[in-house]
């Protein structure tokens, strides 16, 4: 495979990080008539946060920008689902998505979100129960005060979806070097033109890093700093059942917000936020996450309790000041490019992702004007994204 | 080894897969297990791969050329046998906590 070491490698476009990030920037740039590209990720496809994330994708956010990248994230998902991606493996089951509210408080808050959306062209709405139990039968309806449902959300799958980039990356002549490790990013005062590798060296004209909890190491020795934190979050499996339901469920007024989605192959995932000092390895489990996940979904769903959890793990959030990505080009650097920060919404965004940082390399530009704020100078000018409506 | 037409031979048997659809796998550049993992999903299954992985770990040796022991095994997650969620929330009352913080 990777022979580096004997001559060097030299590529128009090298992407630092083989996550769903990083392919679907790749992916955009093919589109675009590019393929002298070349992947370098240190350890497996998907090894990162990608492969750790729950898939949920959605365009039921509280600020504009997210709203719009969002939704216009679900035109691509549905459009490369339906497209060559698509007979590769990756898919979108738009099965909704469905918050419970079980305080009137919290009712009244959907009542304002729903305004939000549908002023920006998502059609969320308030359900009554009786609807509810259509969507998602085997629920117990009990002290649940309002639901607010978008249809337009839905889920796929982490590794159908990758790996469908990857073998039509390769297919297009993208390299992808793959347990290879870019350990320092070759500079001069203005530029980028390389990166040493554990593999070897590589030259390239432009570099995008998307190498999700490690971007902000990579970049500190070329003086560009970035107010990133690497936010541990739990998830786990149970065993796989039968079809029960499809929409993802959550369960808003329980702190943390539990959740529950069942995959493809018929496990129920189930996540929560607890409380976690950034930085801490991804191998300092914590066990009592498990019940403390489970049992506030107990209430909703009391048949989970006969289920069997089969598999729990970790991954990062990497979030930033105002939870919204940091997209684009580097002030001080005229080639160099990162994607990164997308504070747990990274996988549903990656189609977006990938236009916007092909654009901002081909055109100077993204088109999405929503996607022009993101770059990483706002954090230096206070020019934050700022939300629409507060939640909780 | 080897399948014959129309008798497909189950490597993992939690998830279905084939020892054509491993060696399709290979044939795509794929020469991890980590990776193999999840290109496929075995190991994925209640036994978190104990049945399947050395067997993909021997396939894969002999289509590489390599000892066993110079692959990368893939780790085993918590918790080691699928643990029933009744049995979970009985630890946590146990220590008179609540579920929620
Ligand atoms: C439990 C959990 C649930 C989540 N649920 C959702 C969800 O429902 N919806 C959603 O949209 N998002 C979700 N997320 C967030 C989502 O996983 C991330 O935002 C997304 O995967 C980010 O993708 P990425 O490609 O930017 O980063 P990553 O997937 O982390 O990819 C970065 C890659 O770079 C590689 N790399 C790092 N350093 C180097 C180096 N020096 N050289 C070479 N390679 C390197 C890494 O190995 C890694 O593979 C969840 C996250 C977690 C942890
Ligand atoms: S046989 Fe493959 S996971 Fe059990």
């Amino acid at each position: 495979m990777l022979k580096v070491k004997e001559e060097m490698i030299k590529t128009r476009i090298l992407i630092v990080g083989g996550g769903i990030s990083g392919l679907s920037i790749a992916y955009s740039l093919v589109k675009r008539g590019v393929n002298d590209i070349v992947i370098v990720e240190k350890s497996y496809l998907g090894s990162g946060s990608t492969g750790r994330c729950a898939s949920g994708i959605r365009a039921s956010f509280t600020s504009r920008e997210h709203v719009v990248l969002m939704k216009h994230s679900i035109e691509l998902w549905k459009k490369y689902a339906e497209g060559e991606l698509g007979q590769h493996g990756l898919y979108y089951n738009q099965g909704g998505y469905v918050w419970l509210a079980s305080r009137e408080e919290t009712a009244k808050t959907m009542e304002r979100l729903v305004k939000l959306h549908n002023s920006l062209g998502v059609p969320t709405r308030i359900i009554g129960l009786d609807e509810l139990k259509k969507l998602v039968p085997p629920i117990e309806t009990r002290g649940i005060v309002s639901v607010l449902f978008d249809p337009t959300a839905g889920k796929s799958s982490p590794f159908k979806t990758i790996f469908a980039f990857y073998n039509l990356l390769r297919k297009k002549g993208v390299r992808i070097y793959l347990h290879t490790r870019v350990e320092e990013i070759l500079h001069d005062d203005r530029r980028v033109y390389g990166a040493i590798t554990s593999k070897g060296e590589i030259r390239a004209e432009t570099i995008v890093v998307a190498a999700g909890a490690s971007t902000r190491k990579l970049l500190e020795p070329l003086g560009v700093k970035m107010p990133l934190k690497n936010l541990p979050r739990h998830a786990m499996l149970t065993e796989a059942y039968r079809e029960a339901f499809k929409p993802l469920v959550i369960d808003w007024d329980t702190p943390g917000v539990p959740y529950i989605v069942q995959m493809k192959s018929g496990s129920f995932l189930i996540a929560r936020n607890i409380d976690e000092e950034p930085e801490l390895s991804l191998y300092s489990q914590r066990i009592d996450f498990m019940p403390k996940a489970v049992k506030p979904l107990v209430r909703f769903f009391p048949w989970l309790r006969n289920t069997r959890i089969m598999r729990y793990w970790m991954g990062y959030y990497i979030t930033t000041p105002d939870h919204h990505p940091v997209y684009g080009p580097v002030k001080d650097y005229e080639n160099l490019y990162i994607a990164t920060g997308f504070s747990g919404h990274g996988y549903m965004l990656a189609p977006v992702t990938g236009e916007v940082i092909a654009e901002w390399i081909l055109n100077n530009r993204p088109s999405i004007d929503a996607a022009r704020k993101l770059v990483l100078e706002r954090f230096e000018k206070g020019a934050l994204i700022k939300e629409l409506a507060v939640v909780g | 080894m080897g399948g014959k037409r129309g008798h497909p031979v189950i490597v993992c048997r939690c998830r279905d897969v084939t020892l054509e659809d491993v060696e399709k796998a290979i044939e795509e550049g794929i020469t991890d297990l980590e990776t193999l993992k999840r290109r496929l999903n075995i190991g994925m299954g209640p036994c978190q791969g104990r049945t399947c992985i050395p067997l993909v770990a021997s396939i894969l040796a002999r289509k590489l050329g390599k000892p066993v022991d110079e692959l990368l095994i893939p780790k085993i997650r918590a918790p080691i046998i699928p643990v029933p969620v009744n049995l979970l929330l009985k630890s946590v009352d146990a220590k008179g906590e609540r579920g929620d913080d």
